[in-house]
C-alpha cells in the first residue's frame, strides 16, 4: 500500500494491529474517521485510553470494573454467599445476559491447561480459597466449560474447596467435546444455572 | 455368499493435488479395479486417496502438508459412493492453517472423527511388514484403526485418554521446570485417564477373543499350512488398575517427564504355533502372517458393520511366483467381497488372470499421476 500521507499510514498500521482487521478494513475505517466531525472523534479515542488507564480486576471477584471493587460485588441485592465460578469476563456478561443470576462471580482468568504453559498456579485459585475461608460461603457454581481441560479444572477446584462445609454443583453436564459457555444461548444458560445438579452426582457417572 | 445387503463401493474420485494427482477424474468397477505402471507413477497416491476419504488421513504421510502436490499448498478429495443403496459424496478439503474439513453430502462434519467407520477400509501395503518387525506404536496403531471403525465409544475414549495424557505429561514437564510438584493435579489427571483407560483396555481385550479364531482361519487357507497363529494382548493393566499402576510410578515419571504406564504403552505378541513370531518366523511364514492379519480384518470389520469394507492391496503380488498370485487372487474374489483395488508393477499379470478367471474388472495404466485413456 502507498500511502500519500504519513498521518494516513499511521493510523491504518494502528488500527490492523487489531485482531480480524486487515490492511483494507483498516483503510476503510481510517477513511471513515477522516471523515467525521472533529469531536466525535476525540470523544472515541478518549474512550479507548481513559479504558485502558482506568479499567481494573475487582479485587474480590477480578470481573473488569471501574472501581476497585465492581458493580456486582458492591450491589447489596447480590446474594454474597452464592458465587458462581466462570473461566473469564465474556462468561460473566453472558451470564448477567440471562438475568437468571442473583450471585456473585469469580473469575478464574482461564482453565488449566500445561499445554499451553498454564498451570493452576497461573489462575486465580488462591483468590477463590481465600474468599470462601474468610466469608459466609454457601455454594459455589461451577460454570465451566465442558471440555476435558474444563473437567480438570473442575476437579481441581473442588479438591481445593473439599475440606470446606460448602456445597458445589455444576452446570456441566460431563464433558461434551466442544461447545463453550460464550455460545450456548440466554434460555438454556439460564436454565441451566437454575437446574444446577450437585458435582457429586456428574463424578460418580 | 454374496449378501447384496452388504454393498458398498466407490464409483467415482475426483483429486486435485493430491501427491503427484493434479486433477483427475477416475470411474470405477464395482467389484475389482487393477492398476499397474512403474514405481513413482502414482498407484499408491491413488490408493491412499481412497483411504483418506475413510479415515480423514493418510496411510502413508503423517503430515497433510507432505500431500499437497509439490508447490502447491492445498488438496483436495471428492469421492462419490454407493452405501446401501444411497448415494453418498464425500469432499475433503484441506488447506495450510485451516481446520481440515470434510463434507458428507455437503453438509461439513463437526468432528472429522464422527466419519470414521462410517467407510470401512483395510489398507495392505508391503510396508507394513514393520507391524511385526518393529516397536509396539505400529501394533496399537492396528489395533485402534480396526476397533475405531468399529466402536465410536472406543475412539472418543481413545481421543479423550490421549488429549489428557499429553496434558498430564506437559505439566510433568512443567513441574520439572519449577522444581514444585502440586500432586493434586497430578491425581486429578490420573483419575481423568482411569475410565478411558479401563474402557479400552476392556474394548481391545475382547476384541482379540473374536479376532484370533477368524486370524487362525485366514492363515491356515491362505498358507496351506495347519499351523496356529496368535495375536496376544499385553498390556499392564492386565490385573492391576490403572489408578494404582499410575500412583506406584509416580516418582519415575516426574524424573522420566512422562508418563510410563498406561493403554497407550500396551503391545500385541504375534505367535506362530506359540512361538514369537519375530524370531521364528520365516520371511514366508511373515508375509502369509501379514496378509492373513490384515483379511483377519476385513473380515472383523465386515462382521461388525455388516457392510464389506474397501480393500486396497498395495503392491503385495511383488516377488510372488505366478502359481501363488493366481491361488491368492482366487481366494480373495471367492472370500472377500468388497470393492478390490489393486496395484501392480507388472502391466498384464494380474488383469491377465482376472480375465482367465472371467471375473469381471476394471485395468488402467498410471503414468505420472494420470491415467492412460
Ligand atoms: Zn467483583
Amino acid at each position: 500500500m502507498n500511502f500519500s500521507s504519513k498521518l494516513l499510514e499511521n493510523a491504518v498500521k494502528a488500527l490492523s494491529t487489531l485482531p480480524g482487521i486487515g490492511k483494507k478494513t483498516a483503510l476503510r475505517l481510517a477513511l471513515h474517521l477522516i471523515n467525521q466531525p472533529e469531536d466525535q472523534v476525540e470523544s472515541f479515542s478518549r474512550a479507548i485510553v481513559s479504558m485502558k488507564k482506568d479499567i481494573k480486576h475487582c479485587q474480590v471477584c477480578c470481573n473488569l470494573s471501574d472501581d476497585i471493587i465492581c458493580s456486582i460485588c458492591s450491589d447489596p441485592s447480590r446474594v454474597k454467599k452464592l458465587i458462581c465460578v466462570v473461566e473469564s469476563v465474556r462468561d460473566v456478561m453472558a451470564i448477567e445476559d440471562t438475568n437468571q443470576f442473583r450471585g456473585t462471580y469469580h473469575v478464574l482468568g482461564g482453565i488449566i491447561s500445561p499445554l499451553e504453559g498454564i498451570g493452576p498456579s497461573a489462575l486465580n485459585i488462591d483468590g477463590l480459597i481465600s474468599r470462601v475461608a474468610n466469608n459466609e460461603v454457601e455454594e459455589i457454581i461451577m460454570a465451566i466449560s465442558p471440555t476435558i481441560e474444563g473437567e480438570t479444572t473442575l476437579f481441581y477446584l473442588s479438591k481445593q474447596l473439599q475440606s470446606f462445609q460448602i456445597k458445589i454443583s455444576t452446570i456441566a453436564r460431563g464433558v461434551a467435546f466442544g461447545g463453550e459457555l460464550e455460545y450456548a444461548d440466554e434460555l438454556t444458560l439460564g436454565r441451566s444455572i437454575i437446574s444446577r445438579v450437585p458435582y457429586s452426582s456428574i463424578s460418580e457417572d | 455368499m454374496e449378501n447384496a445387503c452388504l454393498s458398498m463401493w466407490l464409483n467415482q474420485l475426483i483429486l486435485t493435488n493430491y501427491k503427484n494427482y493434479k486433477w483427475e477424474e477416475f470411474n470405477f468397477d464395482p467389484v475389482i479395479n487393477c492398476f499397474t505402471g512403474l514405481n513413482g507413477m502414482g498407484k499408491t497416491n491413488l490408493l491412499d486417496a481412497i483411504y483418506y476419504l475413510s479415515m480423514t488421513k493418510s496411510y502413508i504421510s503423517t503430515n497433510d502438508s507432505l500431500v499437497s502436490r509439490f508447490n502447491t499448498d492445498y488438496f483436495r478429495l471428492e469421492g462419490h459412493y454407493s452405501r446401501l443403496e444411497q448415494h453418498e459424496k464425500i469432499v475433503a478439503k484441506v488447506q495450510p492453517n485451516k481446520a481440515k474439513v470434510f463434507e458428507v453430502n455437503l453438509n461439513p462434519l463437526n468432528k472429522l472423527s464422527e466419519h470414521i467407520g462410517f467407510l470401512p477400509v483395510v489398507f495392505i501395503a508391503p510396508d507394513d511388514i514393520s507391524i511385526i518387525m518393529e516397536g509396539s506404536e505400529l501394533r496399537r496403531k492396528f489395533l485402534d484403526n480396526t476397533l475405531a471403525q468399529t466402536n465410536t465409544t472406543y475412539l472418543s475414549h481413545l481421543l479423550h485418554y490421549n488429549r489428557v495424557l499429553h496434558q498430564r505429561n506437559a505439566y510433568l514437564k512443567q513441574i520439572a521446570n519449577e522444581k514444585n510438584t502440586d500432586a493434586i493435579l497430578l491425581d486429578i489427571y490420573d483419575e481423568q485417564l482411569e475410565k478411558p483407560a479401563t474402557y479400552i483396555y476392556h474394548a481391545r481385550t475382547e476384541f482379540l477373543k473374536l479376532f484370533n479364531p477368524v486370524f487362525n482361519e485366514i492363515y491356515q487357507k491362505i498358507s496351506n499350512e495347519k499351523e496356529t497363529v496368535g495375536v496376544e494382548y499385553q498390556s499392564k493393566l492386565d490385573g492391576d488398575s490403572l489408578l494404582n499402576l499410575l500412583s506406584l510410578n509416580k516418582k519415575r515419571d516426574v524424573f522420566l517427564q512422562r508418563t510410563s504406564v498406561g493403554i497407550h504403552k500396551d503391545d500385541l505378541l504375534f505367535t506362530l504355533e506359540e512361538n514369537p513370531l519375530k524370531k521364528y518366523a520365516s520371511q514366508g511364514q511373515r508375509k502369509s502372517f501379514l496378509l492373513a492379519i490384515k483379511l483377519a480384518q476385513f473380515t472383523y470389520l465386515k462382521n461388525c458393520l455388516g457392510i464389506n469394507p474397501i480393500l486396497l492391496l498395495d503392491d503385495i503380488f511383488d516377488k510372488l511366483d505366478p502359481f501363488r498370485v493366481q491361488s491368492l487372487i482366487n481366494h480373495l474374489i471367492t472370500n472377500f467381497k468388497g470393492q478390490i483395488f489393486i496395484s501392480d508393477t507388472h502391466n498384464h499379470r494380474i488383469p491377465g488372470m482376472l480375465t482367465d478367471l472371467g471375473v469381471s474388472h476394471l485395468h488402467k495404466e498410471i503414468i505420472d499421476g494420470k491415467w492412460k485413456k
